[in-house]
C-alpha cells in the first residue's frame, strides 16, 4: 500500500501510479493540456506542474510516479505563477481568434487561460503566420492555433497505428502535417479530431455550423456500418445531427471510431433519400400515398399467396435492420404469408460459417470479446483484412502486436503489414494448400488433441499437401510457414480472425481447415462481419429453416412448442435459402419477393443472373431508404427509416446485444417494422406493436437464447453471451474433409472491402465520397506491368458478357494476380464479374472468377 | 559514391533512419518527397515519421540544391574575421543570396552555425570539403574548382 498526501489529503493506492492519476482518484483536479488518457505520456505542456516536497523544482504530475510518503501540493502561488507563465508562452503564437473558431466553448486552452491565464501578453513580436490548410476534403488544419501537445500524433501512432501525421520543422515553426503536407493519405479514423484540445485539427463537415451550446440533446447510440457495433454520441439540434462524437468511456470502442462511423453519418440527410412511397404505373414508378402503396402490396401479395400458398413469395431481410424489424419481417412471412422463404445476404458468409463452427465446437463459439484479441499472444488472420472490414476490431490486433503478440497473416492485410511478423500470402486460388500446410505442421510431433472425436478422425484423414507442392503452388516458403507454426505452437492464447473469403473463395475446405486450426491451437475465433446485425438476423429467425432462438422449423416438437408459446402458426416445411430463391425465381416457382433494406441485384455475385431472376418476378416490393438498383426494378418502393431514425437492437459479432436509439425523425421513411405491421394488418394479421420495445419483449419470448433481457438490462453487461442462460447446443456435428476446389487462374477479381465504404449503402454519404469518390481497379505493379498500364490508366475487365472500364490504382501491398474493385458505386458492379457456384453442399456457394480478361482500355 | 544503408545490427530499422536520410541526400542532393518515400519503404518506417525527422534537422535539405553546396559559418569568430563580407562577395560574384541557388544550379549558399574552426576563421564547407583562412581572394579561387 502506498500513501501519498496531496493538498493535505491522504490518498491510499494499491500500486504506483502517476501523481495525476493519484490526484484524480482522490478527487483533486490538476489542469492538463497535453495529457490524454490512453496516450503515451509526454509531459510537454507543463501545465500539470506540482510541488513535491524535497524536490527542488516543480514536477509534471502526468509523468512522475508517486512514492510512499510523497507530499504533493497542486495549487500554491509558485505553481499558479508557473502555469500562468506556460500559458503566456502558448499564447505567443496562438491567434486568439476564438470568436470564429469552432472549438470555442469546448477548448482546453480557452478554459485554462480563463482559469490561470495572464490578462495580457508581454511579447511585442508578431505571431507566426501559417495559412489554414483546406487541402483535405474532411480535415482542416489550422496550425496557427496548434499548441504542439502532440496528442494527435501520439493517437495516430500509438493507438490507431496509422502514423500518418508528424511534427514537421522545429521550434516555433513546428507544424502537424501529413506526409504530403496537404491532403491526408490516412485511415481517416478522425481520432486526431477527438484528441485535439484546441481548434487546430477540425472537421469540415460541421465547420462554422455549430457551437457547443447549440447542442440541444445528446443521444447515445450505435454506429450502423459494421458488425463491431461502436458506441457514439449524436449531438442533435432539432432534427439535425450536428456531429457525432465518441465518448472515451462508452461502449466497446472506448472512444475510437473509424472513417465510416465518424464521417458517414451524413447519409441520413442525403438529398437522395426516398421521401414518398412509389408504385409502378404504366411502367414508371410514381409517388403515391402510404395508404395506396401499402394497399397495393397487401393486395398483390394476397393474390399471389392465394395462387399456391406463401411458397411463391420470398423475403430478403437485412443485416442493416434491427432485430425488431427482422423479427416482425419473419413473423409476417411465417404467420401471414405462410412462407418460410426468408433469408438474407448474410447467407454468403457469416451465417453458414457460424453454423459450421457451432456445429463442431458448440453454440456461442464465436461469441468472444473483441477486447480479448488485445490480450492474445498470437493472432492468425485469414480471409480478409480485419483493419478494413471491422476497423475497430483491427485496432485490437495492432494493440496485441505492440505488446509483442505474433501476428500471422494468411491473407492480404495491408493494415497489419507494419505489425505483422509473418505475412504468408499464397498466390490467389491456392489458399487451401497454404492452410493445409499450416494444419499439417501444427499436427506434426503431437497427437490429435482428443477433445472432439469427429474432428480428430477428420484430421487423421486429411490429405495435406507435400512441401514441394506447397512452395510451387502457393509461392510461400515452407521455412516461413514452419517458423510461423512454431510461434503458434508456443503461444498460449491464440485468436483466429476469419474474414469472408475463407468461405466465399476457399469454400468448405477453407472453413474446415480453419476449424482445424482453431482446434489445434485451442484458439478463440472471431468472424468478421461487414454489417451491423448479421448475428441478430440469425438470432431472431430470419432463416429459412430456423425460428427465433435457433429452433429448427422442421422438427415438429420445436415448431409446435413455438406455435403454442407465440400464438401463431409456422409453415411446416423449411423454406428456400437466398441462392435457392434466385433459382426458383428463374424457374417461376417464386413469383413475388419482398426485399427489406438490401440491394441483392447489386450485392450478390452473378449480378446479371440475379437481375434477370428478379426481372422474372410478377411482383417485387423493396423497402429501402434509397433508390437502389433493386428498388429501381420494384413494383412498389417503400421508403424506410435508417440508423439514427429508429429504435431497436443490433447484435454484434461478439454476440453483444446493444441498443440503437432514435435520435431524429425520418425525412420521409417509416420504421421498417411499422411498415410491415401495417401491411400484415391489411392482410388480416392480428400482429400489433406500439413500439420497438414491445417487439423486443416478444422476441425474448420467442428466443430463449436472449433470456428475458429487458431494454434496461441491455445497457449493462447482461447483454453479453450467454446472456442469462446456457448455450443450447454442444458441438457434436459430423465432420467431413471437404475437397479442395481451389483454382489458380491468372487473375482473380475481388470486391474491395474498402475502409471508406460499406457496400452500396455508403455511396450516399457525401463525406465518405469525398474521401473516395471514384471506382478503381487496384492491382499490383507486376500485373500492371504485364498488361501495360500505369497508375491512373484505364483498364477494361471483361468476364463473359460483362465488362467494366476502370481507372487503375497500383498498390504493391496487395498480392500479384488479384484485382480489387469496390462494389459501391452506381453503374460499377464488380459482382457482375464474379460468379457463384455450389461448393460441397448445395447450401454453400463460393465465388469464382473465370475466363477473366484484363487489358488496357 | 554511395553509402550503404546498414539495416543489420540495430534493434529496429528506425535506428538507421538518420544514416539512410544522409545516404539519400548524398545520392540525390536533397530529400524530395519521393526520396523520403523511398527511405520509408526501405526501412519500413512510416513516411510521416521520416518526414518529421528530415524536416527537424537543418543538415537535411528539403529543397532542391545546386550542384555544389557552400556552407559558410557566420558565428562570432568567423563574423569578426570577415565572414559577412564573404557572403556579400558571393552575392556580388554569383548573385547568391543566403539560402538561394544560382540560376545555373552551380551553387547553393547555406549560412551555417559554428564548425569548430574558430582559430582559422573564417571557414566554410563546400559539399564535404573543409576550407579555412578564407579571404575575398582565395574564396573565389577555391570556388573556381567547383563547377
Amino acid at each position: 500500500m502506498i500513501t501519498v498526501t496531496i493538498n493535505e489529503k491522504d490518498i491510499e493506492l494499491e500500486k504506483p501510479v502517476t501523481i495525476l492519476e493519484a490526484a484524480r482518484q482522490g478527487g483533486i483536479t490538476i489542469p492538463t493540456l497535453c495529457y490524454f488518457e490512453g496516450l503515451e505520456k509526454f509531459g510537454g505542456c507543463r501545465l500539470c506542474l506540482v510541488e513535491v516536497e524535497k524536490l527542488p523544482k516543480l514536477q509534471t504530475a502526468c509523468t512522475v510516479m508517486v512514492t510512499d510518503g510523497m507530499v504533493v501540493r497542486t495549487e500554491t502561488d509558485t505553481i499558479v505563477k508557473a502555469r500562468r507563465a506556460m500559458l503566456e508562452f502558448l499564447l505567443i503564437n496562438h491567434p486568439l481568434d476564438c470568436p470564429y473558431c469552432d472549438k470555442a466553448g469546448e477548448c482546453d486552452l480557452q478554459d485554462l487561460v480563463a482559469l490561470y491565464g495572464p490578462d495580457s501578453g508581454r511579447f511585442a513580436e508578431g505571431k507566426r503566420q501559417h495559412p489554414e490548410s483546406f487541402d483535405d476534403p474532411i480535415i482542416v488544419r489550422n496550425m496557427e492555433r496548434c499548441v504542439n501537445c502532440k496528442r494527435c500524433v501520439r493517437m495516430c501512432e500509438g493507438v490507431q497505428g496509422d502514423s500518418a501525421i508528424t511534427v514537421t520543422g522545429r521550434g516555433s515553426h513546428s507544424f502537424i502535417e501529413p506526409f504530403s503536407g496537404g491532403r491526408y493519405d490516412c485511415e481517416y479514423c478522425g481520432n486526431c479530431l477527438t484528441v485535439c484540445p484546441v481548434g487546430a485539427i477540425m472537421s469540415r463537415l460541421h465547420r462554422h455550423s455549430y457551437r457547443p451550446w447549440f447542442v440541444e440533446k445528446e443521444i447515445e447510440s450505435l454506429c450502423g456500418f459494421c458488425g463491431v457495433g461502436c458506441s457514439m454520441v449524436l449531438q442533435m439540434r432539432e432534427n439535425t445531427i450536428l456531429r457525432t462524437i465518441p465518448r472515451m468511456d462508452l461502449g466497446i470502442n472506448k472512444g475510437l471510431l473509424c472513417a465510416k462511423g465518424r464521417f458517414g453519418y451524413d447519409l441520413v440527410e442525403s438529398s437522395k433519400r426516398l421521401t414518398a412511397p412509389l408504385v409502378r404505373k404504366n411502367g414508371k414508378l410514381v409517388p403515391v400515398s402510404w395508404d395506396e402503396a401499402l394497399g397495393t402490396v397487401a393486395e398483390k401479395l394476397g393474390d399471389i399467396k392465394g395462387m399456391n400458398g406463401g411458397g411463391l413469395i420470398a423475403g430478403i431481410a437485412s443485416a442493416r435492420c434491427t432485430n425488431e424489424a427482422n423479427y416482425v419481417f419473419q413473423r409476417f412471412f411465417r404467420e401471414t404469408l405462410l412462407s418460410n422463404n426468408i433469408d438474407s445476404i448474410a447467407r454468403s458468409f457469416y451465417i453458414p460459417a457460424q453454423n459450421y463452427l457451432e456445429g463442431i465446437f458448440g453454440q456461442g463459439v464465436t461469441a468472444n470479446l473483441i477486447s480479448g484479441i488485445g490480450n492474445s499472444d498470437a493472432v492468425v488472420i485469414a480471409g480478409g483484412d480485419p483493419t478494413k472490414i471491422n476497423p475497430v476490431l483491427g485496432l485490437q490486433i495492432r494493440a496485441a502486436a505492440r505488446k509483442g503478440a505474433r501476428v500471422i497473416s494468411l491473407s492480404d492485410s495491408e493494415g497489419l503489414k507494419r505489425f505483422g511478423s509473418s505475412q504468408l500470402i499464397s498466390s490467389a486460388g491456392s489458399e487451401n494448400i497454404l492452410y493445409g500446410a499450416v494444419v499439417r505442421m501444427l499436427m506434426e510431433g503431437s497427437d490429435v488433441p482428443g477433445k472432439n472425436k469427429a474432428l480428430d478422425e477428420a484430421l487423421q484423414k486429411l490429405d495435406a499437401p507435400k512441401d514441394k507442392d506447397v512452395e510451387s503452388r502457393t509461392g510461400v516458403s515452407v521455412a516461413d510457414i514452419g517458423k510461423a507454426v512454431d510461434e503458434l505452437k508456443s503461444a498460449k492464447n491464440v485468436s483466429i480472425v476469419l474474414g469472408p473469403d475463407v468461405l466465399l473463395r476457399d469454400g468448405m475446405r477453407g472453413l474446415f481447415l480453419m476449424a482445424s486450426m482453431i482446434y489445434l491451437t485451442d484458439a478463440r475465433v472471431y468472424l468478421l462481419s461487414e454489417r451491423p446485425n448479421e448475428q441478430g438476423l440469425a438470432d431472431v429467425g430470419c432463416l429459412p429453416d430456423t425460428l427465433a432462438g435457433g429452433r429448427p422449423v422442421e422438427l415438429s416438437s420445436f415448431r409446435e412448442k413455438y406455435e403454442q408459446e407465440m400464438g401463431y402458426a409456422v409453415p411446416e416445411k423449411a423454406g428456400m435459402g437466398l441462392f435457392e430463391m434466385v433459382e426458383a425465381m428463374e424457374k417461376g416457382s417464386i413469383k413475388a419477393a419482398y426485399v427489406m433494406g438490401d440491394n441483392p441485384v447489386f450485392n450478390m455475385p452473378s449480378s446479371h443472373r440475379v437481375r434477370n431472376a428478379f426481372k422474372a418476378l410478377e411482383f417485387l416490393v423493396v423497402q429501402d431508404a434509397f433508390m437502389t438498383e433493386t428498388a429501381q426494378m420494384a413494383d412498389v418502393v417503400l421508403p424506410a427509416a435508417i440508423w439514427s431514425e429508429k429504435d431497436g437492437t443490433f447484435v454484434n459479432l461478439e454476440r453483444r446485444i446493444q441498443r440503437l436509439h432514435k435520435a431524429k425523425n425520418s425525412v420521409g421513411g417509416l420504421e421498417d417494422w411499422k411498415i410491415i405491421v401495417k401491411i400484415a394488418g391489411l392482410m388480416g394479421s392480428k400482429m400489433s406493436f406500439g413500439s420497438a420495445k414491445e417487439i423486443w419483449e416478444e422476441i425474448c419470448k420467442a428466443s430463449h437464447l436472449y433470456g428475458s433481457l429487458s431494454y434496461e438490462d441491455l445497457e449493462s453487461d447482461k447483454a453479453l453471451w450467454p446472456y442469462k442462460g446456457e448455450p443450447l447446443r454442444s458441438g457434436e456435428a459430423a465432420v467431413e474433409v471437404p475437397e479442395d476446389h481451389g483454382t489458380a487462374p491468372e487473375v482473380v477479381v475481388y470486391a474491395d472491402r474498402s475502409l471508406f465504404h460499406s457496400g452500396s449503402f455508403s455511396r450516399y454519404s457525401a463525406a465518405l465520397n469525398s474521401i473516395q469518390s471514384e471506382p478503381y481497379a487496384m492491382m499490383h505493379s507486376d500485373l500492371a506491368g504485364r498488361i501495360g498500364v500505369k497508375d491512373g490508366d484505364k483498364v477494361r475487365i471483361t468476364s463473359g458478357n460483362s465488362s467494366l472500364e476502370l481507372v487503375s490504382m497500383i498498390n504493391d501491398e496487395i498480392r500479384d494476380g488479384s484485382l480489387r474493385v469496390p462494389n459501391v458505386f452506381e453503374g460499377v458492379c464488380v459482382m457482375s464479374l464474379i460468379d457463384y457456384e455450389p461448393d460441397d453442399s448445395s447450401a454453400i456457394n463460393v465465388q469464382r472468377t473465370s475466363g477473366l480478361k484484363v487489358e488496357k482500355a | 559514391m554511395s553509402r550503404k544503408v546498414r539495416k543489420e545490427g540495430y534493434p529496429s530499422t528506425r535506428s538507421e533512419l538518420l544514416g539512410a536520410l544522409h545516404t539519400k541526400q548524398y545520392d540525390e542532393g536533397w530529400l524530395s518527397q519521393d526520396g523520403l518515400k523511398a527511405v520509408s519503404d526501405d526501412l519500413n518506417v512510416p513516411a510521416a515519421a521520416v518526414k518529421g525527422v528530415a524536416t527537424f534537422y537543418h543538415m537535411y535539405h528539403n529543397e532542391p540544391m545546386g550542384r555544389n553546396v557552400i556552407q559558410i559559418c557566420t558565428n562570432v569568430a568567423c563574423m569578426i574575421m570577415g565572414a559577412e563580407s564573404l557572403v556579400d562577395l558571393l552575392k556580388k560574384e554569383y548573385g547568391l543570396e543566403p539560402g538561394g541557388t544560382t540560376d545555373d544550379k552551380r551553387f547553393t549558399l547555406v549560412i551555417m552555425e559554428c564548425i569548430g574552426a574558430c582559430g582559422t576563421a573564417p571557414a566554410m564547407l563546400v559539399n564535404d570539403d573543409f576550407h579555412e583562412n578564407l579571404d575575398e581572394k582565395n574564396i573565389i579561387e577555391i570556388l573556381n574548382g567547383y563547377k
